[in-house]
């Protein structure tokens, strides 16, 4: 069972809640997503793993039984081509749960025209290996949902 | 072994909803279906996480490669995702 943590502040709201069908209809797979803190913060490793893929604005963490969480900052992000985003790690790292990946401004984000809302999905997963635990606001580093 | 050799088009390149329809399209299939950058290992083209980990670029070219029944269609379905701009 992996514990699946809050990478931002927030409140999380389900995928349903994502301005992308994409997500909203789980093609990515299961998961939740949070609406994020409007102010400047760093985005963190959501299970304990090595980074298998880096971007600005998203980030894959494997664990060692292999199941990879994807966060995503924001939506349409990858068009902002990295500008307003720092990483803070690189890729293949190891890194821990809750340890910070990218610094970045959800803020700047959606003044720019963009939904900051995050979405946290557990890649290759089954719907109902997931189990939602948070709903509302949660801290970065909170549990967010368990993956059987 | 059937193979398709396809330059990926969209401009997010292999991820997001190039990839989303891709593993979808490729996991409905009943037989093995793999991807690799041209030259490269190649991975289970149903799976998300292999194909975001491939990091495919727009511009880039992928094989593609099945075997068994209905390969061939599910080669055209999956080459005509991953070239769609």
């Amino acid at each position: 069972m992996t514990s699946v943590l809050a990478p931002v502040d927030g409140a999380a709201v389900g995928l349903g809640a994502v301005p992308d069908p994409v997500f909203s209809a789980g093609m990515v797979g299961p998961g939740t997503a949070i609406d994020p803190a409007r102010a400047p913060g760093n985005a963190v490793a959501p299970i304990d793993g090595k980074i298998m893929k880096l971007h600005p604005h998203a980030y894959v963490i494997v664990g060692d039984d292999g199941k990879g969480v994807l966060v995503h900052l924001g939506i349409d992000t990858v068009q902002l081509k990295g500008e307003g985003f720092r990483l803070l790690a690189t890729e293949g790292d190891r890194v821990s749960a809750g340890q910070p990946v990218v610094a970045w401004d959800p803020a700047v984000i959606e003044a720019g025209g963009r939904s900051p809302v995050c979405p946290v999905v557990a890649l290759d997963a089954r719907a109902e290996s997931v189990t939602e635990v948070a709903h509302g606001p949660v801290h970065v580093g909170d549990e967010l949902f368990r993956w059987a | 072994m059937a193979e398709r050799k396809v330059t990926v088009e969209a401009e997010v390149g292999l991820h997001a909803r190039p990839a989303a329809t891709f593993v979808q399209a490729a996991a409905k299939a009943d037989i093995d279906v793999t991807v690799a950058r041209q030259g490269g290992q190649p991975v289970n083209a149903k799976s998300i996480l292999m194909v975001m980990g491939l990091d495919v670029r727009q511009g880039e070219t992928i094989v593609i490669r099945a075997e068994g029944d209905g390969a061939e269609e599910l080669l055209d379905e999956l080459a005509a995702i991953a070239s769609a701009p």
